[in-house]
């Protein structure tokens, strides 16, 4: 099957079994010299960053920024200014839930949302993977970033001990064998059970709706089944223990799970949301409620709180990236074929405003420019497009794109 | 309404017309809506056409509009607010009219065909229909997402979400019907405790023939563990933990025992979180058994805090709870053969033999399993040998130090007779004291005749702080007949060469003598394997159903026939009916319209299916009228109940948030674990009674009673309430508290912990309580939450939205109910002045007074739509003199959560005119069962 085949078939075929490309695609790569796969991280900073602390003051110059100076691989980046969803001046914290869909008006209570640009990557760039892809957030919430082609939230992960488990923890395969038969037989009846009551008159759209999801449950079990013949890999336990800033320990094994699962091919589409809107965290130098810090009015004693807050983040960021880029693989470092996607859906988190996005993108092996000021607000989808684009998504358009800018070079 | 298009609701909506206009006249679409805009425009459009725009408002524009939003107008309108009071009136016919018109033409943007169950739902369903009782619903991903309720139809089932359906109904299916049969139940009893930390020993001391335990709360201010010893659960279930505990102390109140279930506090080296499983209030000075039930799992152990008067450092006490001993006993199982079976295969022979209860006397270590024996280098009289095998790391042995202090080398020897494969040795610290002799590293040797010990196997070092087990692990497993563990460094204090060991006992593999008692059903007929599907699939789906439906079903369980017994193949039919669509997404189809009433009933009054009564009342389809009435209060009267009253509560006051948010100890330090956990039960108590006595929506502002036990009652300062069991207390004459607003569980939710916002617990009562609909803040305004520490009051901080046009429009119907709470703080407690937050020197260390000093005074008055109100007692009267608002508010909320969707504007209509036709409406049994009468028959029509 031609790539572009493939992609038709993809097209098509959202319910096809995961494990027939995966088939295909090792048979096709196993006889040529493996070239690195491409990976690519979306990272939500849900309560967004305080715009004069994460722009560079001086245009161009990364170090001329209060937040990103902490940043070691300035030459792998890029951080765009001016670019927003349009038809979302203002928005609550559901405004999240566009982030990665381009579409507007998410606080509206008739809203839809549709299929998230990870999900259609993962769809490209998933079957070949034990996990097609990987969705994580700080805490049992239910949704995050990921969001299926029915505009349906994918349920992130949130305990890294579990994750880990998942990723690396041994599983009796003989028990796993029997639990995937279990399920196969139950799918089958499902589908007759659906056939049986479409026949006596049952609620079309209803059936229509449960078989879609019985019909991924059929793939996924395919591609369980597949997986079943490999070895998970094994990686020593790198997951933090401090318990003095409980915070920043989650965010760090957030970060340290999305290595190690893009190091050992576990995975190529990862998304994390981080966003703690309840009770006070601790992060080195300050404590106290993430969301009342984010509204900070202006008042300098909470906004240095709140940098603290944030600068803690971007210690966390920075230490993914450099080790992602000491990782050497053939022809460059594990970042160089990752891109990271770093970004929040608020421009303005003090006053809930979606204009100016904080946008970085990082690795990759594009040519990076530093610092881009846009001329104009730009549709974030445009960058959207083109990373769709770059990772052999053939798409005409993505949320609210206009096009593809060519942001990125090289 | 678009013409051409059929109304769904048009047929009802001409009878209410009916009612309104009596002459029988009905009149066309265009001249109702003619007659109500004239209406609107006659009262209005004097402030609210396109010049003046009053409050941001142009009916005059919004009324051109196609799509316009009526809910604001019609919610006003229906609540008296608009025209105001000082404005002409309409007459009630017009004002009939023009609310009609409003609900005719808002257009539905939201699909109300179906919702999918919530995890809870599925959860409770499952144990309902198999007999079983387990608490799976945190193992699946909370998929409410954003909406208020669980049964928000706009949530739909994800391939994730049916995944772990498929796994959860495994799980359950499996503790019913074990493949392996069911272990036997154990009893132990035990007397030893473990502490989590070696420093532990200063909260408890050995008292008569058990432990006495005084205080429990750390530097950290964390209420520390002590674990229960020899007991760990050897499979997953439930186990009935009884403790002999007297109380220890000359005073009136009784002291509290928490019940932890959890890994070992250092296990994975990691402090491991603790889950309370149950208190006991121990009042009496005689030892008393006191019993609680726990599920636990294997890794799992139980711990105990102490809650006594002394909660932090009271030097050498005298008082306490003394636990003479422990007593657990589990796998429980109700009945033998289990429930599980005799439900499911109801009326078929089963075959079982008895299940016997094992007794597990004393204790015995590995060694002495594999008949093996420890000799020592020396030893200290009153710490032998026989102290480091005892399975109590409280009790050690040591070296000799006295009269003289024995000569390295020390050491221990195993040895083993039998030749058993041992994989390495298991190592604790003793507790307490000053660390003397801990062993900070070994060498290890092997030998065959205990006499040439050749070259050594491994080396290693200890923690010595850590009380827990330290697994010594040998490079392989050994069979060798003689093992040495060398001491070969030490903590020594006064330079003298001194060893000392907890524990140490051997690591290998013991086969457990575990007794299994099976249950068969007694048939191999596929007649009865039918019949089995049958009945459980029409109760999970609520409707009689044809062969035709339950094929499926039937081919699934009767192909696992041919592989394995009855009950193993009946599991695989069973799974394939509760991940049906008809299960798992509701309305079903249901072969009546009772059917259909009877799942709706089950679902929104238990959270399951329906019982064997609604079913035989569906069969022959008599539910409804009285009948209907009859089995909602006989539903409501059932404990199973409890399941809606903490899921609506949990959902309509976001009490779900409750355990997100801890408090700052620094400036609540006498907020606790103990407290946090009685919170939410205040809540649910409450409401539960108000329903349950059929009391006005008026107790849901104040009320002169409310639930509490000792500590609740200490939190909010009411003496005289003895006893942790929770109960119905009268308030004091002029006590705050009474109704829902002054519980400290809303209180403490509506904050983050250290401050309290009047914004948050404005909008909180605006949103659940008054029943205003808020919309989001305007474009442009800088946002603002108020800081205590600032130099201006909080009052004139959040006045700031006053000195703004956009912001006022909003904010002086949210913030003004926030100041009337200001008078507590962020844990709920009185406060007449505010807190400020003061630095401490290095590390937090715990005290009671915490770390603050007092700022300025508190000023909880404000206004709100022309009412004045001077504190949280005046708002109070504010909101009451309005009780029909407030009933008519939680109609529409518990509308919202049995039905996934907020009424529509016809449906607040008939909520509202309900609720005003008669006095007794507002009483908040009557209310549910209308809300649930009505919106059943109405989807059901």
């Amino acid at each position: 099957m031609s790539p572009c085949d493939r992609r038709t078939f993809l097209k098509f075929g959202a319910a096809l079994p995961l494990a027939l490309q995966s088939l295909n695609a090792r048979a096709a790569t196993s006889s040529e010299a493996k070239a690195p796969p491409r990976r690519i991280i979306f990272i939500c900073n849900s309560l967004g960053f305080y715009e004069p602390n994460f722009f560079p003051v001086k245009r161009g110059d990364l170090t001329t920024s209060r937040y990103l100076k902490e940043l070691a691989v300035k030459e792998k980046m890029t951080v765009f200014q001016n670019l927003f969803h349009p038809g979302m001046d203002t928005s609550n914290h559901d405004s999240e839930k566009s982030f990665l869909t381009g579409i507007p008006s998410p606080e509206a209570t008739n809203f839809v949302n549709s299929i998230s640009l990870d999900q259609v990557l993962a769809r490209e760039m998933g079957g070949d993977t034990r996990f097609p892809f990987l969705s994580f957030s700080i805490y049992d919430r239910g949704w995050g970033c990921s969001w299926n082609d029915r505009g349906v939230a994918i349920p992130p992960m949130h305990d890294e001990r579990a994750i880990f488990d998942k990723l690396f923890g041994e599983e009796d395969l003989s028990a796993k064998r029997r639990q995937i038969e279990n399920d196969q037989r139950i799918v089958k009846s499902l589908y007759r059970d659906m056939a049986q009551l479409k026949k006596s008159g049952g609620d079309q759209q209803k059936i229509d709706s449960y078989r879609t999801v019985i019909a991924e449950i059929e793939a996924q079990l395919a591609h369980e089944e597949f997986w079943l013949k490999a070895q998970k890999p094994k990686v020593p336990d790198s997951l933090s223990n401090d318990q003095e800033f409980v915070f920043s320990t989650k965010v760090s094994n957030l970060f340290e799970l999305a290595k190690l699962a893009f190091q050992t091919d576990s995975t190529r589409v990862i998304t994390v949301s981080l966003d703690w809107i309840y009770g006070a965290i601790s992060v080195p130098g300050a404590t106290g409620g993430w969301h009342t810090l984010s509204h900070h009015g202006g008042q300098a004693g909470v906004l240095e709180k709140l940098s603290r807050i944030e600068i803690d983040i971007v210690k966390h960021l920075n230490k993914f990236l450099s080790e992602l880029d000491g990782i050497q693989e053939n022809g460059g470092t594990l970042l160089d074929h990752t891109t990271v996607v770093i970004g929040s859906n608020f421009g303005d988190a003090s006053n809930h405003t979606c204009d100016n996005l904080p946008t970085i993108v990082a690795g990759g092996g594009y040519r990076h420019q530093g610092h881009t000021v846009l001329k104009g607000a730009t549709p974030l989808c445009n960058l959207y497009l083109e990373l769709l684009h770059r990772h052999g998504v053939d798409a005409a358009g993505f949320g609210s794109s206009e096009g593809n800018m060519e942001l990125l070079t090289g | 309404m678009r013409a051409g298009m059929q109304h769904p609701r048009l047929g009802r909506i001409a009878i209410l017309f009916a009612a309104v206009f009596p002459h029988g006249v009905v009149i066309a679409d265009e001249q109702r809506e003619e007659h109500a805009i004239k209406i609107l425009e006659y009262y209005c459009f004097d402030c609210h056409d396109s010049a003046t725009k009053k409050g941001e408002l142009s009916l005059e524009d919004a009324l051109a509009k196609e799509h316009f939003d009526g809910t604001l107008v019609f919610e006003n309108l229906l609540a008296g607010k608009m025209p105001p009071a000082d404005k002409e009136q309409p007459t009630a016919e017009e004002k009939d009219a023009v609310l009609n018109w409003l609900g005719k033409r808002r257009e539905e943007a939201l699909p109300k065909s179906f919702r999918r169950i919530s995890r809870h739902e599925f959860v409770h369903s499952l144990n309902d229909l198999l007999g079983t009782s387990l608490d799976l619903a945190s193992e699946i991903p909370e998929d409410r997402g954003t909406n208020d309720f669980d049964s928000d139809r706009r949530i739909k089932l994800s391939r994730e979400m049916l995944t772990s359906y498929f796994s959860i109904a495994d799980k359950m299916l499996e503790a019913a019907f074990p493949e392996n049969g069911f272990p036997a139940e154990q009893q132990w009893v035990t007397s030893k405790i473990r502490d989590s930390h070696e420093t532990y020993r200063i909260y408890h001391r050995p008292y008569k023939e058990g432990t006495l335990f005084s205080w429990t709360r750390a530097n950290n201010g964390n209420s520390y563990s002590f674990f229960i010893d020899n007991f760990d659960p050897p499979v997953a279930g439930w186990y009935e933990l009884t403790f002999d505990a007297a109380k220890v102390a000359k005073i009136t109140n009784e002291l509290s025992l928490q019940v932890h279930a959890g890994k070992y506090y250092y296990a994975d080296d990691r402090p491991q979180p603790q889950r309370l499983v149950g208190v006991i209030s121990v009042g009496d000075r005689e030892v008393r058994s006191h019993t609680v039930r726990a599920f636990l799992r294997p890794g799992e152990n139980v711990s105990v805090h102490c809650y006594s008067r002394h909660n932090f450092r009271s030097r050498n006490p005298q008082e306490g709870i003394y636990i003479k001993q422990m007593k657990a006993r589990g796998p429980l199982l109700d009945s033998w053969p289990p429930t599980s079976y005799k439900m499911v295969f109801d009326g078929m022979p089963l075959r079982s033999g008895s299940r016997e209860t094992l007794e597990n006397t004393g204790f015995q270590t590995n060694l002495q399993q594999i008949g093996g024996k420890v000799t020592v280098s020396s030893f200290q009289e009153g710490m032998e040998k026989e102290k480091m095998q005892d399975g109590s790391n409280l009790t050690f042995w040591h070296t000799r130090f006295s009269p003289k202090v024995a000569k390295p080398p020390h050491f221990v020897v195993f040895e083993n007779p039998r030749g058993a494969e041992i994989k390495g040795l298991s190592f604790a610290t003793w507790t307490g004291g000053n660390g003397n002799g801990l062993v900070k590293s070994y060498d290890i040797y092997f030998s065959a005749d205990g006499k040439s010990w050749g070259e050594k196997v491994m080396s290693g070092g200890l923690d010595v702080r850590l009380a827990n087990e330290q697994p010594i692990i040998f490079p392989s497993e050994t069979t060798s007949r003689f093992i040495k563990f060398l001491v070969t460094d030490s903590v020594q204090l006064d330079n003298k060469s001194i060893a000392s060991v907890g524990k140490l006992d051997v690591i290998t593999e013991i086969a457990e003598p575990v007794t299994i008692s099976r249950v068969a059903v007694v048939s191999r007929s596929e007649k009865d394997l039918k019949r089995v599907i049958r009945r459980f699939a029409e109760r999970a789906f609520s409707s009689k159903l044809s062969d035709e439906d339950l094929a499926p079903y039937f081919d699934a369980a009767l192909t696992g026939l041919k592989e394995s017994d009855f009950a193993q193949a009946a599991k695989l039919g069973l799974k394939a009916v509760l991940c049906s669509p008809r299960f798992l997404l509701a309305p079903g189809e249901h072969s009546n319209s009772s059917y259909a009433m009877a799942a709706e009933l089950a679902r929104s009054l238990w959270l399951s299916v329906p019982d064997e009564e609604l079913l035989t009342l569906a069969a022959s389809n008599e539910l409804r009228g009285e009948v209907l009435r009859g089995e909602i209060a006989r539903m409501l009267a059932e404990e199973r109940s409890e399941r809606m009253i903490r899921s609506f509560s949990d959902q309509w006051l976001n009490l779900r948030g409750l355990n997100k948010v801890t408090p700052s100890l620094k400036l609540y330090p006498l907020f606790d674990d103990l407290m946090n956990h009685y919170l939410p039960i205040e809540t649910r108590r409450y409401l539960q009674h108000l329903i349950q006595e059929n009391m006005s929506a008026g107790h849901l502002i104040d009320s002169d009673f409310t639930f509490l036990n000792q500590r609740l009652a200490r939190h909010y300062g009411i003496p005289g309430v003895v006893g942790q069991e929770m109960r119905k207390v009268s308030l004091p004459a002029g006590s705050p508290r009474g109704g829902l607003m002054t519980m400290a569980s809303v209180l403490k939710v509506t904050t983050d912990g250290f401050d309290t916002s009047p914004i948050l617990r404005g909008a909180w009562i605006s949103k659940n309580i008054v029943g205003t609909p808020l919309s989001p803040p305007p474009e442009s305004v800088p946002a603002l939450e108020p800081q205590h520490d600032h130099a201006e009051t909080l009052k004139e901080q959040i006045e700031q939205h006053k000195k703004s046009k956009a912001c006022y429009a909003c904010h002086k119907s949210i913030d003004p109910y926030g100041f009337a709470l200001e008078n507590f703080d962020a844990v709920g407690e009185w406060r007449d002045t505010y807190k400020i937050k003061q630095a401490h020197r290095g590390t937090f260390q715990y005290r009671p007074k915490g770390y603050f000093k007092m700022g300025g005074s508190v000023d909880a008055s404000g206004e709100i739509n022309g009412d004045k109100f001077g504190n949280i007692f005046g708002l109070k009267k504010v909101l009451l003199a309005d009780e029909r608002k407030i009933a008519y508010n939680f109609a529409k909320k518990f509308f919202e959560y049995a039905n996934g969707h907020e009424p529509d504007l016809v449906q607040r209509l008939h909520l509202w005119e309900f609720v005003g036709r008669k006095p007794e409406n507002i009483r908040l049994k009557t209310l549910v069962t209308e809300v649930l009468e009505y919106s059943l028959s109405e989807s059901k029509s």
